[in-house]
């Protein structure tokens, strides 16, 4: 059984770490906030994307940009691992590698890039030392356009036949999961969600300079954004898997400082105990 | 008092302007373009450049200038919708960071940057 003092010092040190995933924990929250808040800002930017996607799609008869052609055959596919730069978030980084993992074992020969230096240490460890690679923190537009000039490069040399992006979403405030995602080739059926508005007739919608042109150009805008707000949401993402990693490892710190102070208690009380019988025998002997 | 338009000019990261604009001029990939109210429906890509607007603001018309990135212009009958990548104030550009940066994308080739570097310029008045 350990000591009173042995005991002592563990409680100490359990309540020094219990404070500081408190303090993660609450930064976390107050992280979350801005991050959805970002996330939100991007909404009406993304709408309108997408409904401009639907009418060119609508208005463009034959369709000849590479993005919407399939890839090269027998080109390996790429994959963009998205993940936090940081841990302590539970098994959130790790979920999103695995995917990873398992989707390069299913492809031998797939071409990873990482966005996070944790999805960038994981892939240096599986055998892709030099693969190219971006933090996730700093300015996310910046880097969301590097990614996409990067792959299209790849994408549009043949080196690659498609582009898949995997990455964590947020499926509520307690849950999020790895989803892996066609980024390119789009094809028409992915555009299914948007046949809708196409459908309505939009007018005589004129294109300047052609629909084809604004197609061209809008394409490789779609995928930078797309990029971006995956960014925003693994930001997200993390923050929510952050509050919840932490705010166990409070209640667990928390249950194991009372069991520490009951073990502390009773060993005292034992010592206490022995102490007293010691005088009470010597006392009899005197008396004796 | 002229008539006015819905307007809104969007970036990934904001709504930089949501309001009513008597006038829009943008720098298609064509030229410029000038947009009043009842404009025929338009899809446009835009160059860098400089985008201009008269828009209202507490019942009086106010300039609007900004050096935009690459993006789009849509006018449709319940208003124009302008997406680029960034919109800056004159306010926000650091001029000294802009000359770098329009020497740099000379250097590279890269003319979109290259032509949102002399927007921002152009902007400050230099």
């Amino acid at each position: 059984m350990p000591s009173v003092r042995e005991l002592r010092d563990r409680i100490r040190s359990l309540k020094n770490t219990q404070q500081i995933t408190k303090a993660m924990k609450q930064v976390a929250a107050a992280k979350i906030r801005r991050a959805e808040a970002a996330q939100k800002r991007t909404r009406p930017y993304a709408q309108t994307l997408s409904e401009m996607l639907a009418d060119l799609v609508g208005a463009v008869s034959a369709v000849d940009h590479p993005f919407m052609r399939e890839g090269r055959v027998g080109a390996p596919a790429a994959v963009i691992l998205m993940t936090a730069d940081k841990g302590l978030a539970g098994a959130f980084n790790s979920n999103v590698i695995r995917l990873g993992e398992s989707y390069a074992a299913q492809h031998p020969g797939t071409r990873f890039y990482s966005v996070g230096v944790k999805a960038r240490n994981a892939l240096r460890r599986i055998g892709h030392p030099d693969h190219r690679t971006w933090t996730l923190g700093g300015d996310k537009l910046a880097t969301a356009r590097a990614v996409a000039a990067e792959v299209t490069r790849d994408f549009t040399s043949g080196d690659i036949g498609a582009i898949v992006l995997i990455s964590s979403t947020l499926v509520s405030a307690m849950s999020q999961r790895p989803l892996q995602r066609r980024l390119v080739p789009i094809l028409k059926e992915d555009l299914a969600g948007t046949q809708e508005r196409a459908a309505k007739p939009s007018g005589a919608l004129e294109f300047l300079p052609t629909p084809e042109f604004v197609l061209a150009a809008l394409l490789p805008k779609y995928l930078e954004f797309t990029l971006y707000s995956a960014m925003l949401e693994t930001d997200a993402a993390f923050f929510a898997a952050q509050l919840v990693a932490m705010s166990n490892a409070t209640d667990n710190a928390g249950k194991a400082i009372d069991e520490s102070t009951i073990a502390m208690n009773n060993a005292r009380q034992a010592a206490i105990t022995k102490e007293l019988l010691e005088i009470v025998a010597g006392a009899e002997a005197l008396a004796g | 008092m002229g008539s006015t338009v819905p307007f809104k000019l969007i970036t990934p990261a904001e709504i930089v302007f949501e309001g009513e604009a008597e006038l829009v001029i943008a720098v298609t990939t064509e030229g410029e373009e000038g947009i009043l109210p009842r404009h025929a429906p338009l899809l446009a890509a835009l160059r860098p450049g400089i985008l201009r607007a008269n828009v209202r603001r507490d019942g009086s018309t106010e300039r609007l200038e900004r050096a935009t990135g690459e993006g789009f212009l849509q006018a449709l009958p319940d208003g124009v919708t302008v997406l680029v990548d960034e919109a800056l104030r004159f306010e926000d550009i650091d001029v000294a960071k802009a000359r770098e940066e329009l020497a740099a994308a000379s250097a590279a080739g890269d003319r979109s940057a290259e032509a949102f570097a002399a927007a921002k310029l152009r902007l400050t008045g230099r």
